[in-house]
């Protein structure tokens, strides 16, 4: 009777570490320890320049990541974001281009102006969140089927707005501005600080936030949840359009910083965003996860994909080297976890 | 006990539930969920043959029933039929198994470099056979004895596999191919192009030959049974002393296999180890398997429906190639995994 009411305490009152942030801090050493092996046999990669790259390089992907992690936390798979990057980037520039103006049909858009753009472009994005939860919810077919489609639909769509190439001319001035600038004095960009700033908010969502907790109570048990009287279809709707949205915002910001709508920007990237929420730590089995693990997990790929391009290892290594880390990552947080309990 | 079709026991199960002026509504529908995929085979031919029939005539170079034209479509199929038909299995089981795209390519690349380097074909196929069954067999692990999600598993394996595929290919090169130096040998084409029979190559016998053997096996063996049960009800299957572990590790194995042969028969075809081309096959294996009426849920589904899946899903890849431009392909195919999606929905489900 004891031991079972100690374990009945929350855990915070308990004042042992939870899960997820026992990972965290594992993954946190994964990532000093795998810093030093590489400061050590890359040069100059212990300069603070190349640290700060490290981080501000994977911007795109950990926006990504915080949508991907809450829905794999529910047990869902999100494979559509690639595809919506390159849509909404592909749609924005469509927008926005003049109209009119030459004979290649290219270079002509709808000349919207670019704020109206820009929401409608969200707009299709979110649509595609829509599809994947109708599917989901309603008819209940695996998110992995509906995503496979709606990211073929997604990037079929950008393919032939822009004819199979890209759209990168008769753009307003406005188009390219918040994709470029940084922060005055230092050579951060804005993207970088919206990335930040989404990160922080994903935080406090999950962590202080009745909907947040709701979000791994479906995780670990969808059918106990919906009896306690959460409304498992609108979360998981909520959900799905959240991570569709911010691939939107993340094509958007590209689109802007390339100044081009690119149809097959972004090719992969869901398999990237998968990648760091699991070397974060995320468990597809059980409501497990943290968006503050991703974040860890990207600086993760971020430090070995440079180290190996710091060890002029060709880009074929790219796809071999994640493989290994995922699998390394799964395994020695399951072994870890399992030694906790026991 | 005697043997009935599925559309005998369905009609009986009805009547005995239903009342009787239902029943003719009870058969129609039974009778539609087995043979709608063929009258969406039929559709889909019908609307490729009248499309262009303006500019040419029926059966003529460049019009779609053309036989040059079928047979090329036929070949152009030998890979997804290859390989959809284990994959039925695996969807069966509700497992699955992304990683057939790049299974297929690594094959493909480890063929067509043991020909350049002057092997001959029996020993070039017998080790990309091995290397097939040991993808297979990684996969089986992965997801049987280390309990990973199937698709995390096979979504991972799917990165390593294209991986060492690009790492075999020399640098500066975008796939293994003959130079003037060392050329490859001509032959190499003859066991996915040459006439055998009826104008059509080894390797679409080959591929026939499979799905037979899968055919007979899911109809008439124990691993069809036990698939489908571990599909149906997993829990159930356990306590009925299924070995699931063993059973979904031996489809992972066929899957494997079936990939190499598939991807030695598109390297075959190409004349050249292409890294990059089993690329997307995975999706065609699942828009093929969900519109032969294989249950998402798993439990329920044919082999021979997912030829049938398999085939439309060339038919709309080759005949949309002549109506629309290609860039519209990926929007083509992603709606029809959803429109797969919606059928399977609307008449599969009970």
């Amino acid at each position: 009777m004891e031991t079972n009411q100690t374990k009945a305490k929350p855990l915070a009152l308990s004042g042992k570490m939870s899960n997820e942030t026992f990972i965290t801090f594992l993954m946190i050493g994964v990532l000093l320890f795998l810093f030093a092996v590489a400061a050590v046999f890359v040069p100059n990669f212990y300069q603070p320049r190349n640290i700060l790259n490290l981080v501000t390089n994977s911007w795109y992907i950990i926006i990504l990541g915080i949508g991907v992690t809450f829905l794999l936390i529910t047990g869902n798979f999100d494979l559509s974001v690639g595809g919506v990057i390159a849509m909404t980037g592909v749609l924005s520039v469509y927008f926005s281009q003049a109209a009119n103006v030459s004979q290649n049909e290219l270079a002509n858009g709808l000349g919207l102006p670019y704020g109206v753009a820009v929401v409608l472009a969200l707009i299709c994005a979110m649509g595609i969140g829509a599809v994947n939860s109708f599917f989901v919810v309603r008819i209940k077919v695996p998110s992995i089927i509906v995503t496979l489609g709606t990211m073929m639909l997604a990037r079929g769509i950008a393919q032939i707005v822009t004819q199979g190439a890209q759209r990168n001319t008769s753009l307003p001035d406005v188009f390219g501005v918040i994709g470029n600038v940084s922060i005055p004095g230092t050579p951060v960009k804005i993207s970088v600080v919206i990335m930040i700033l989404l990160v922080i908010v994903a935080f406090i969502f999950e962590r202080m936030t009745v909907h947040g907790r709701r979000t791994y109570l479906i995780g670990a048990n969808a059918e106990s949840a919906r009896l306690s009287g959460v409304n498992v279809n609108r979360h998981l709707t909520t959900l799905f359009i959240l991570s569709s949205l911010l691939a939107g915002i993340t094509g958007l910001l590209m689109a802007s910083e390339f100044k081009a709508g690119i149809s097959n920007r972004a090719t992969g990237y869901e398999f990237d965003a998968l990648v760091i929420s699991l070397l974060g730590g995320v468990s597809i089995a059980g409501g497990f996860g943290s968006v503050l693990g991703m974040f860890v997990g990207a600086l993760i790929l971020s430090v070995v994909t440079s180290a190996a391009t710091g060890l002029l290892l060709s880009p074929d290594w790219q796809f071999t080297l994640k493989a290994i880390a995922v699998f390394i990552a799964i395994l020695s947080q399951g072994y870890f976890l399992s030694r906790r309990k026991g | 006990m005697k043997r009935t079709t599925p559309l005998e026991r369905n009609t009986g199960m009805q009547k005995n539930t239903l009342a009787v002026q239902q029943d003719w509504t009870a058969v129609f529908r039974s009778n539609l969920k087995h043979f709608y995929i063929y009258f969406v085979l039929a559709l889909v031919v019908v609307i490729f043959s009248v499309v262009k029939l303006d500019e040419v005539d029926m059966f003529q170079r460049g019009h779609f029933l053309n036989p040059d034209n079928v047979i090329n479509l036929l070949r152009i199929a030998v890979p997804i039929i290859t390989v959809s038909g284990a994959f039925t299995f695996l969807m069966i089981a509700q497992y699955i198994d992304l990683s057939v795209g790049s299974a297929m390519s690594l094959s493909a690349v480890v063929f067509a470099l043991m020909i350049l380097n002057g092997y001959n074909f029996i020993v070039a196929m017998l080790v990309t056979m091995i290397v097939g069954i040991l993808m297979g067999t990684l996969n089986g692990f992965l997801v049987m004895k280390l309990r990973i999600t199937p698709v995390i598993a096979t979504l991972v394996t799917l990165s390593l596999y294209k991986g060492i595929a690009l790492l075999i290919v020399p640098d500066g090169l975008s796939s293994i191919k003959g130079n003037s130096d060392n050329p490859m040998p001509a032959w190499i084409n003859d066991y996915g192009r040459k006439d055998v029979l009826l104008g059509l190559p080894a390797a679409f016998y080959v591929a026939i030959i499979i799905i037979a053997i899968l055919v007979v096996v899911q109809r008439k063996t124990i691993l069809g049974k036990y698939t489908a049960a571990i599909g149906g009800n997993r829990t159930a299957a356990d306590l009925s002393g299924i070995n699931a572990v063993a059973v979904i590790w031996l489809l992972y194995i066929i899957v494997g296999f079936c990939a190499a042969m598939a991807g030695m028969a598109r390297a075959s075809y190409m004349s050249l180890g292409d890294p990059l081309s089993g690329d997307g096959i995975e999706t065609a294996c699942i828009i093929a398997v969900l519109l032969g009426g294989t249950r998402f849920a798993g439990g329920e589904g044919a082999v021979e429906k997912t030829i049938i899946g398999a085939i439309i899903v060339i038919c709309m890849t080759v005949g949309m190639l002549t109506i629309i431009p290609a860039y519209w392909q990926t929007f083509v195919m992603g709606s029809v995994l959803i429109l797969a999606v919606v059928l399977n929905h609307l008449l599969v489900k009970d």
